[in-house]
């Protein structure tokens, strides 16, 4: 990742446009990412989402298919 | 999502990325994920029907005994699923003769006899927050179940079972939206 890409404009959602986000699609069709640190995601998470710790995003980001619309948390 | 998950005012699901998936082998065939499936909905059905005859509050025991309907109406879902995709009719005893499974296991993966335990003494309320979270945390391993297994047909079974879960979520939020 470039180090202009950390300042490109990235589309936010609110929690209630994820909400129905999530409700129409079926979860093979978007990329769920939980970037906070591990305590956190197993105290709680978004049902289905992948843990990658924000500072581990760049080592994992083969994971997620660039083809689908990825939501960050 | 602006203001991250604190501005989430749904579901969550609990637990490590792998939680639950050592109950499903990821090289069982698509015929073992579902009677695999069905051990949970089966254990969540004796989970409620035990709630429903503990509770001395009658509107939270028909509750109960709904979201025990509602097991059956899943289980029997799995069953035409088992028919559909392993092209085998269930026997009497099914799960039995198809796999080997620990049967006091529900969804969420506790024990239907430790669930049971904790709940004595709990208000009606304490045990419906159990029994969302049971089910989000199954919701939860379905969508990661599908996502690791490389198989075609195990990656339909559990794409199937997401949507099923999902649908059993919805009808649980409105029971209790009816009831409470």
């Amino acid at each position: 990742m470039a180090l202009a890409d950390y300042f490109k404009k990235t589309d936010t959602m609110t929690a209630d446009e994820v909400r129905a986000f999530l409700e129409n699609h079926r979860p093979d069709n978007y990329n769920l990412v939980d970037v906070r640190q591990p305590k956190e995601y197993e105290q709680s998470h978004l049902p289905g989402a992948q843990l990658i710790p924000l500072a581990d995003l760049a080592d994992h980001l083969g994971e997620l298919d660039p083809k689908k619309p990825t939501i960050a948390y | 999502m602006e203001g991250g998950i604190h501005a989430w005012q749904g579901l969550t699901a609990a637990g490590a990325p792998e939680a639950g998936m050592a109950f499903f082998t990821v090289g069982s065939l698509p015929g073992e994920l579902i009677a695999l499936a069905w051990v949970l909905e089966e254990g969540s059905r004796r989970f409620y029907a035990s709630l429903a005859g503990m509770l001395a509050d009658s509107k939270a025991a028909k509750l109960f005994t709904d979201l025990t309907a509602a097991e059956e109406h899943h289980k029997s879902t799995l069953l035409g699923l088992y028919r559909d995709i392993a092209h085998a009719e269930p026997g009497p005893d099914f799960p039995r003769g198809v796999i080997e499974a620990d049967e006091d296991r529900m969804e969420g993966g506790v024990k239907v006899s430790e669930a049971l335990e904790w709940a004595k003494g709990k208000d009606s309320r304490e045990l419906l927050e159990l029994s969302m979270a049971l089910e989000t945390d199954s919701y939860d391993l379905y969508i990661k179940m599908g996502r690791r297994v490389e198989a075609e047909k195990a990656k339909e079974v559990f794409g199937r079972l997401v949507e099923e879960e999902k649908a059993h979520l919805g009808r649980m939020a409105a029971l209790l939206d009816n009831k409470l």
